[in-house]
């Protein structure tokens, strides 16, 4: 039953391990092909989320489903799982205050947005 | 500065860099090792205590550091004096920018200052207690884990950066984190790590045994004077652990000094640093 229940976390944590690259690699396309400021944004917080904070969600699962590192192994899982805590903390944080700034100085093309729900924008 | 006081100041540096290398080269360095893999493997089979008592014997604790953090022992112990002397360099710069800034303070401004968003600032404030420990556990652990006082220093000195980003300056100094105050806490850090580079040499002008600057464990031909290497059955390596508790104190201080400083608004700095003036000199 434990075996089942370990197996079960160190594949959940490699499969969210191997979808981190995914993530990442959609948030470079998505970097490189978007038009504006404020959808840029959109995907580097894709790759925060997906390409942060998951493999390390998945890092913390594989170290506790395994027993690779001996008794260390807890260590480095829980402080994977903090700084996980910490990067889902932080990004929308700073991405916030950076599309705050952006709409604030006029940063972005207003022919493709969708709505502005801040104070002087126009609802769509 | 006048041509003769330029040529003495000159003279005089020639002259201490020309004694050092004389005394380096008369063997005042104590003996060589034959390559860097031999100094290495010294380092690491002495500065942790348990591998220095299986590698050398009884005689171990001569060479050992008592500190299981190799790079913090060689940074503290074994180079100490070298990292005494770029504490001293770092802060003869940070006293360089006090005294560019000396006397110029941002006027008080009427309006309350708002900061960042809501969403920003109630995440920086639950991050600031977080910052506070994670430096504090890298000076105290400094000894033990990779880290030590000048790391956490500059690890702690992220939260006035965040705070006078996202909230204000003014909201730091509210707060009673104040130029005179950093500079106090960053002077006792600095005393403290004097101190503890000098108390073998003070202990050894008072009792007449021999002890060496920054003596930590006791050495070869100074066996008497030597720090605790354990204090309450936990491994504080010495000095090593003061070191970093007093690093860390001046270091984090001393960058709180800066950030305060740069953020001032820069035309009020160049206004008094052009005019001068009776109220941009009263420091």
């Amino acid at each position: 039953m434990i075996e089942d229940i370990t197996a079960i976390a160190a594949w959940a944590g490699l499969a969210l391990f191997v979808g981190g690259a995914v993530w990442d690699l959609i948030a470079a396309i998505g970097m490189n092909r978007l038009p504006d400021f404020l959808s840029r944004l959109h995907a580097a917080t894709i790759g925060v989320i997906g390409g942060a904070f998951y493999p390390l969600i998945g890092i913390s699962l594989i170290l506790l489903g395994t027993d690779i590192m001996g008794e260390y192994r807890y260590i480095a899982a829980g402080s994977a799982a903090l700084t996980a805590f910490l990067v889902l903390l932080l990004a929308p944080a700073g991405s916030h205050a950076l599309a705050r700034a952006a709409r604030k100085k006029g940063l972005y093309r207003k022919d493709i947005l969708v709505i502005d729900q801040q104070e002087g924008g126009e609802t769509e | 500065m006048s041509g003769v006081r330029k040529v003495a100041s000159a003279v005089a540096l020639l002259a201490i860099v020309a004694v050092l290398s004389l005394g380096a080269a008369a063997g005042g360095m104590g003996p060589f090792f034959d390559g860097i893999r031999a100094l290495g493997t010294f380092y690491l089979s002495t500065a942790p205590p348990q591998i220095a008592e299986l590698v050398l014997g009884p005689s171990y604790r001569g060479l050992s550091s008592y500190s299981p953090e190799v790079v913090t022992s060689i940074v503290w112990d074994y180079r100490g004096l070298d990292t005494y002397f770029e504490t001293a360099v770092f802060f003869l710069a940070i006293i360089g920018a006090v005294a560019i800034y000396r006397g110029i303070e941002e006027p008080v401004l009427r309006r309350p200052a708002s900061g960042l968003s809501p969403i920003v600032r109630a995440v920086t404030k639950f991050l600031i207690p977080i910052n506070i420990a994670v430096a504090a556990s890298i000076a105290l652990h400094g000894h033990l884990t990779p880290g030590g006082g000048f790391q956490a220093g500059a690890a702690l000195a992220v939260a006035p950066v965040i705070v006078i980003v996202v909230f204000s300056r003014r909201y730091l100094l509210e707060r009673g984190v104040t130029k005179l105050k950093a500079l106090f806490l960053r002077s006792v850090g600095l005393i403290g790590i004097a101190l503890v580079v000098l108390i073998p040499v003070i202990w050894s002008v008072l009792s007449g045994e021999w002890a060496w600057v920054m003596q930590n464990q006791w050495k070869p031909g100074a066996e008497v004077f030597s720090y605790p290497a354990y204090l309450g059955g936990a491994l504080i390596s010495g000095s090593i652990w003061f070191l970093n508790l007093f690093e860390f104190l001046a270091v984090s201080f001393g960058f709180t000094i800066l950030f305060l400083l740069i953020s001032i608004d820069e035309d009020t700095v160049r206004s008094c640093m052009i005019r001068g003036g009776e109220e941009c000199d009263r420091y």
